[in-house]
């Protein structure tokens, strides 16, 4: 058994997918504080001189670990690259060649990275801009967009294929809702979304500054929750120039819903 | 036997205000991080009557238990790995509340799962979490008040598992991410409604000064995080930070440059987050050397003038000392005998003969990533006059390579190996240092590198615990060992003192696990099997003992 796996460990090395893998190995796998040069261990398990079967590695390195700071690949590397990588921990251990996994019934992935999203050079703008790290109040820190951001504000679904001119007016002045005013009997008065009652606990988003605050309060405390809210959402778009909201509004409408 | 002057002037002029008494309120001790406790019921002549008073156990052992508890007025509060919080009474060990943070189930992220304790004041508690929220607890019940996503952590690449410091009516967090393409930054928020009150940007943006020192569009990705806890000078109400390194840690050509303020010490106005003055250690570090550890303030003569002075171990392993007025630089000096990626730090700062990391090549470098003492944080005893750190002796061979940033994702531009030392053998000391001179006193030497904090105490003792499960009581005056005791697991928390109901308990975390604890395993290949642990364990004196 020993020898047939030795064997099979020492065919990979030798193909250029475990160069290749070890390529990725080192750029993605033993960096940092992860699974160490060769697989050596690190603050990650080692891997080097252990037995695995190549469906279960296949798993872990597509979906990750649940609760673990080991990420699900899929997504992140190519289908060849992961194959790769497997190649290249098989010639650092012992990897027995069970039949591969259906892919139905293997676990759930966990979150991809940000997905990319391609489209028009107009809407490909608007989507960096929905996304840009450099600005504070960006929309992703309260909407979700392709499966990224913080579901705060609406799903933008809605929007999709609208007319621009349409999807653009909407986002000079969308109409608040769904924001109430809520006031508390401490004398706090703040701009807040229904999130939820449990018992005699209430839960709002507080607007008053970005990042939305998630506020729990017993409902003793609120004195009032009424729809006279003076929140304007104009705050978040003026940074913007007429063009970028011009291209925010084509990526909204180009996105898939 | 009548101690120095410089010693005596210290004990009068920087007094006792920064010991901790009856309680230990916060991370640091008190907000100049001396991690002293005045208690000296538990002393030199006693303390080898010091028995195990409860032992609390979390449950939640991965990635061990690397807290510092807090105890006010009686009730201990810890948090663990996953962002557990417990009320503790620091008595009898009895649980008087928990409150579980709903972790994600796949997080994704090298920055934990650890959390390195909470910060307690105007009724709550507050901690960070593995998916870069801030929460605010009523410390009564445990209920949750409020909770704030400081950023989505997919696209930031980072989290927070460092303790949160309070000043001036705001809890105020840093993140990690260091290693991320990432551009870090430390946050602000109201204690009372968890608004964000002000953010400070590690890295300048763009007509901001210090945006000149990052090529092209690497201020983006270059890292700077905020991966441990500040300090805070009410007088001068200064908050002061340690940034940690530039990323890509070891790949520096696409980002030429000083890279400000990476590897340097900021103080920050706390009401306004403003920057009020910078000192950086490390320009355009490429070997992952952090400024981010503790920062110790101390009022300490220097050449017979008295001075406010802020001291901070950088990773690379030298302690640098300035005075926190303004930032100059007063001097510096080594805390491990294996430092290869600069020959020395002269008369001004300047770092000299550097040995950096070559694309594609490999080199022998000391210390390792590790550090030449990891973040587990030093001690100031006010007694003595001096600072007790723990220092490593390892080596690692890095080979740098080219890489593009990704937005949240990893940004190391290398590997490394850990090697064994050019100089004597491969472990860690914990040793007794002059804080401005670098003058050592005596040295603890341990077989493995020691990741827990220092406890120093006016019983002229000193805690900490290493690897292997024994929480130690040394000297402070002589470095001898007087009391050891095993817990089961090894220790990567930090011990405190406080007193309840008139007796002093001594507690510290148990729970071998972290980043660095990993890395051992390249060196000393059987410390993989250590059992992991997570519990407290507080030690007092028995009754006929005091
Ligand atoms: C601080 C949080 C926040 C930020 C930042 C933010 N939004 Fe909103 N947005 C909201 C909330 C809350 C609503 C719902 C208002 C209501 O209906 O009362 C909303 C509503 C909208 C609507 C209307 C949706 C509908 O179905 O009517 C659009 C469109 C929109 N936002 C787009 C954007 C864009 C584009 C950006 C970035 C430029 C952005 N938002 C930034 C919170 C935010």
């Amino acid at each position: 058994m020993i020898w047939v796996a030795l064997l099979l460990a020492h065919s990979a090395a030798e193909t250029g997918s475990a160069a290749r893998g070890e390529q990725v190995f080192a750029q993605s796998c033993s960096v940092g504080y992860c699974h160490g040069k060769a697989g050596a261990a690190s603050r990650g398990p080692r891997l080097r001189g252990r037995t695995f079967a190549r469906s279960y590695l296949e798993r872990v390195i597509r979906d990750g670990i649940p609760n673990s700071a080991m990420p699900g690949w899929k997504g992140r590397l190519t289908d060849q690259d992961i194959a790769a990588v497997i190649d290249y921990v098989a010639s650092l251990a012992t990897v027995s060649n069970d039949p591969p996994p259906t892919t139905a019934g293997s676990a759930p992935a966990g979150p991809a990275p940000a997905p990319e999203f391609r489209g028009t050079a107009e809407a490909e703008r608007g989507f960096r801009l929905f996304f840009d790290a450099t600005r504070e109040t960006r929309c992703g820190v309260c909407h979700v967009s392709g499966g990224r951001g913080i579901a705060i504000g609406p799903d933008l679904g809605n929007l999709a294929g609208k007319p621009e001119g349409e999807i653009a007016a909407v986002l000079r002045s969308p109409r608040a809702r769904h924001v109430v005013t809520v006031r508390l009997r401490g004398g706090e008065t703040f701009p807040g979304l229904r999130v939820s009652k449990q018992g005699s606990l209430v839960k709002f988003y507080d607007l008053t500054t970005p990042p939305p605050v998630l506020r729990t309060v017993s409902q003793a405390e609120v004195l009032s929750v009424s729809d006279d809210a003076a929140w304007r959402h104009d705050a978040y778009l003026a940074p913007y120039t007429p063009s970028e909201i011009d291209d925010l509004a084509a990526y909204l409408r180009a996105r898939r819903p | 036997m009548r101690p120095v002057l410089g010693v005596l002037a210290c004990a009068l002029a920087c007094g006792a205000q920064d010991a901790a008494h009856e309680n230990w309120p916060a991370y640091g001790g008190g907000p100049s991080a001396w991690r002293y406790s005045a208690l000296s019921q538990v002393n030199r002549s006693n303390i080898r009557r010091l028995a195990p008073a409860w032992v609390f156990q979390t449950g939640d052992v991965l990635g061990g238990l690397q807290s510092t508890p807090i105890v006010v007025d009686g009730v201990m509060y810890v948090s663990t790995a996953k962002n557990r919080v417990f009320a503790i009474d620091a008595a009898t060990g009895r649980e008087l509340w928990h409150y579980f943070y709903p972790v994600p189930r796949e997080f994704g992220l090298i920055y934990g799962p650890w959390n390195r304790g909470v910060a307690v004041a105007d009724g709550r508690v507050f901690m960070g979490t593995i998916d870069n929220h801030v929460v605010a607890l009523d410390q009564k019940t445990g209920r949750e008040l409020w909770l704030v996503n400081v950023e989505d952590m997919q696209q930031c690449g980072c989290n927070i598992t460092a303790a949160p410091l309070v000043a001036g009516g705001k809890v105020i967090v840093g993140v990690t991410g260091g290693d991320s393409a990432h551009r870090g930054y430390l946050t602000a928020f109201d204690v009372k409604t968890g608004r964000k009150a002000w953010r400070f940007w590690t890295i300048p943006g763009p007509g901001e000064p210090g945006h000149e020192t990052w090529a092209g569009d690497s201020w983006k990705s270059g890292g700077g995080s905020t991966w441990m806890t500040g300090s805070y000078d009410p007088e001068l109400n200064l908050v002061y930070w340690g940034v940690g390194n530039a990323a890509a840690d070891f790949y520096g050509d696409a980002r030429r440059g000083r890279n400000l303020y990476t590897d340097s010490i900021v103080a920050l106005d706390a009401a306004t987050g403003k920057l009020k003055w910078y000192y950086q250690e490390v320009p355009h570090d490429v070997w992952d050397f952090d400024a981010a550890y503790e920062c110790v303030l101390v009022d300490l003569p220097v050449n017979g003038r008295m001075r406010k002075l802020l001291v901070n171990v950088n990773k690379g392993g030298y302690a640098f000392v300035v005075d926190r007025t303004n930032g100059e630089f007063v001097s510096a000096w080594p805390v491990a005998e294996n430092i290869t990626w600069i020959q020395g730090v002269d008369q001004k700062g300047e770092l000299v003969g550097r040995s950096e990391p070559v694309p594609g090549q490999t080199r022998l470098l000391c210390p390792s990533i590790g550090g030449g003492r990891s973040w587990n944080h030093a001690a100031f005893s006010p007694r003595t006059g001096w600072f007790y750190s723990t220092g490593i002796e390892w080596c690692q061979e890095v080979t740098a390579q080219k890489e593009e940033p990704k937005e949240g994702q990893n940004f190391f531009g290398g590997v490394f190996q850990l090697r064994p030392p050019l100089k004597g053998k491969a472990g860690g000391h914990l040793a007794a240092y002059d804080p401005v001179t670098g003058r050592k006193f005596w040295s603890y030497e341990s077989k493995y590198p020691l990741l827990a904090s220092a406890l120093a105490t006016a019983g002229d003792l000193l805690f900490s615990g290493d690897p292997e499960g024994n929480f130690f009581a040394l000297d402070a005056k002589t470095g001898e060992k007087l009391w050891s005791f095993q817990t089961g697991s090894g220790h990567r928390g930090s011990p405190v003192a406080y007193s309840a109901g008139g007796r002093q308990f001594v507690a510290t975390p148990s729970g071998w696990g972290s980043a660095v604890a990993g890395l051992l395993s390249q060196l000393w290949p059987e410390t993989e099997d250590f059992r992991p642990g997570s519990a407290i364990f507080a030690f007092t004196l028995p009754e006929e003992g005091r």
